[in-house]
């Protein structure tokens, strides 16, 4: 293989990239470097070579299903909107669910006469007569709980 | 660039016309970097579908030709990684076409042909693109590194290695 230090530059003197004084600098040493020359002839096939490797045509159906597809594009991103929107509708009542359960207030103490009424009342284990003897006692003595204030 | 205004201006027809311009040769190097028409044609849906998304931020500072060209090869850059994940980079050159298979032919250019595709699959994605861009697209040096966001420089030495390869296997071509 050529080791030419210019070699490296045929390949832009080739396909016309290189400014004018580049240009004729390579010319000028192409003339004078029978390796570089014959690099270049190699490009030069090379390059036909590629351009004959056979171009590969798209087919009717691939175009059509091509431009089908691209129909299809705008209802795909509508359905990708609604997702984006429901997740963040869900992320949305989620942090305010969270929010609501912490911030609400402690409960204050419990009135006493709403345990009294549904405080379980033990089974008597008195008669009736002093049962009732009892509950007259302790209401009269304001020891029942009631008429507080 | 009409045809994008008016595709940007929400006209169905226009963006389908620019697809009828551009797919015959997008597809071309679709398959030159792919190696297959199947996924060219995944690669070539994908590039439409993001440049019909992308119109509003197309700004005319290139062609629109290499504005779909750069979206391809990004494209092909995704379906790369997602198809080779922990696979070397390089192509090996068993992955390419074996001609050997191929049935003895009397037709010396369809030979050629088929040794010239092997050596450009075996190539690796960087210089591929490059000889895909320049040889096939006839892309200048300018519009490859606008393409690919690299330096011309770099453009340049690509090309270099990439063909210093090509010519070593097909040096039998090219005496």
């Amino acid at each position: 293989m050529n080791d030419c230090p210019h070699a490296q530059r045929l390949g832009a003197y080739h396909d016309s990239e290189l400014s004018g004084e580049a240009r004729a600098q390579i010319e000028q040493h192409l003339r004078q470097c029978p390796a570089c020359a014959a690099e270049l002839r190699r490009l030069g096939r090379l390059s036909e070579l590629l351009s004959a490797a056979e171009a590969t045509r798209i087919s009717p159906a691939a175009l059509r299903r091509l431009h089908q597809g691209l129909d299809a594009v705008p209802m795909s991103d509508l359905r990708r909107v609604a997702e984006v929107c429901g997740a963040i509708a869900a992320s949305i009542l989620l942090v305010c669910s969270i929010y609501l359960v912490k911030t609400q207030p402690a409960l204050g103490p419990i009135p006493i006469w709403e345990t009294v009424a549904v405080a379980r009342q033990e089974p008597p284990t008195a008669a009736p007569e002093e049962q009732l003897g009892q509950w007259i006692v302790e209401d009269l003595s304001g020891k029942n709980g009631h008429d507080q204030n | 660039m009409d045809l994008v205004e008016k595709a940007r201006g929400g006209d169905p027809s226009a963006f389908h016309e620019l697809v009828d311009r551009y797919a015959g040769s997008l597809f071309g190097l679709a398959v030159s970097l792919s190696g297959n028409a199947a996924d060219a044609e995944d690669m070539l849906q994908e590039t439409f579908t993001g440049a019909f998304r992308g119109l509003g931020a197309f700004e005319g500072r290139s062609s629109v030709k290499t504005w779909l060209t750069r979206i391809l090869i990004r494209q092909r850059a995704r379906h790369w990684r997602s198809t080779h994940r922990g696979k070397a980079a390089t192509l090996s050159i068993e992955d390419a076409p074996d001609s050997s298979v191929a049935t003895p032919s009397s037709h010396a250019a369809t030979d050629a042909r088929i040794d010239v595709t092997a050596a450009i699959k075996s190539l690796s994605p960087d210089h591929r693109e490059v000889i895909a861009l320049r040889e096939m697209q006839g892309l200048s040096y300018d519009e490859i590194a606008d393409i690919l966001e690299i330096p011309r420089g770099t453009v340049e030495s690509r090309l270099f290695r990439a063909r210093r390869e090509l010519q070593e296997r097909l040096r039998e071509y090219l005496v």
